[in-house]
């Protein structure tokens, strides 16, 4: 698991980035392609700093990154990023979900002897 | 005959603000069925263990204040053990375990019964150390469990009431 604790820093900002709307807005964006901040203030009626303080806390996260144009600074998404966090979560998922799993062959089994 | 199987799907929701994990799952029962389910030991014990062993330990009070333990044979290192808090058949079961708040709510959505369990953490870091319990245990468990029943559905969980 260490691979987890290594990570479990990057997570934490990552989670933290994704917990608002407008960042999430703006991955989903950034998911159709690279954008600059120019590009990013039209959709969202935002002003440019407010923008960049978003672009710099999903940037931190390690959930977006700058384009190869320094001067324009397009940023596209960073997609291992995304993976890492469902992969973290997936196995928790998988561990209830079998669980829920069971319960539902349970409660089938009860109603069939009912019946 | 149940009716026609359809892909079983555990909905998860990571709420970080409020450092609250949450499931959705919609089951062909009825809510009493499924509350007592989670109430009776002699129940429990056959659908609480992903491995889908019995439990070896599966001691219910079922009154607020009561205590409630689960040991699985495969953990027995892990119990899962705490505090019932509100006991509201056929809808509502709240307790605390291991530091956190944990609620089922059941709902009855035209004859099917939706079911929502939150798991409400401390803190941010709280909730990493559920879901990295989460990373330990299941990944020797995902090789060991490739059995499904696959009779649930994943509903939405900020559906309306």
């Amino acid at each position: 698991m260490a691979i987890q604790h290594r990570h479990s820093e990057q997570l934490n900002s990552a989670f933290y980035a994704l917990s608002d709307p407008t960042r999430r807005a703006i991955l989903a964006r950034l998911a159709s392609g690279e954008a600059s901040v120019s590009q990013l203030m039209e959709p969202f009626e935002l002003s440019q700093p407010t923008i960049s303080k978003h672009l710099k806390v999903l940037e931190h996260a390690g959930l977006i990154e700058g384009g190869r144009d320094a001067q324009r600074r397009p940023r596209k998404l960073a997609p291992l990023a995304m993976k890492d966090i469902a992969d973290w979560i997936e196995p928790f998922r998988q561990q209830w979900d079998t669980r829920f799993n069971n319960l539902d062959a349970h409660l089938a089994h009860i109603k069939n002897q009912e019946t | 005959m149940p009716a026609q199987p359809h892909t079983a799907e555990t909905r998860l929701e990571i709420d970080r603000s409020a450092h609250t994990i949450r499931m959705a799952r919609v089951f062909d029962a009825p809510r009493a069925a499924i509350f007592a389910a989670w109430t009776q030991p002699e129940q429990v014990t056959c659908w609480w263990d992903p491995a889908g062993e019995p439990l070896t330990t599966c001691e219910i009070d079922l009154r607020p204040g009561g205590a409630f333990r689960f040991v699985s044979k495969g953990r027995p290192d892990m119990p899962f053990s705490g505090v019932y808090s509100e006991i509201a058949p056929p809808d509502r079961l709240i307790f605390e375990a291991m530091g956190a708040t944990g609620r089922v709510v059941l709902r009855d959505v035209a004859g099917e019964t939706h079911m929502v369990v939150e798991i409400q953490c401390r803190s941010a870091e709280h909730l990493d150390q559920f879901l990295e319990m989460g990373v330990q245990t299941g990944t020797s468990q995902t090789l060991d469990n490739l059995v499904a029943y696959a009779r649930g559905r994943s509903i939405a969980i900020d559906e309306p009431a």
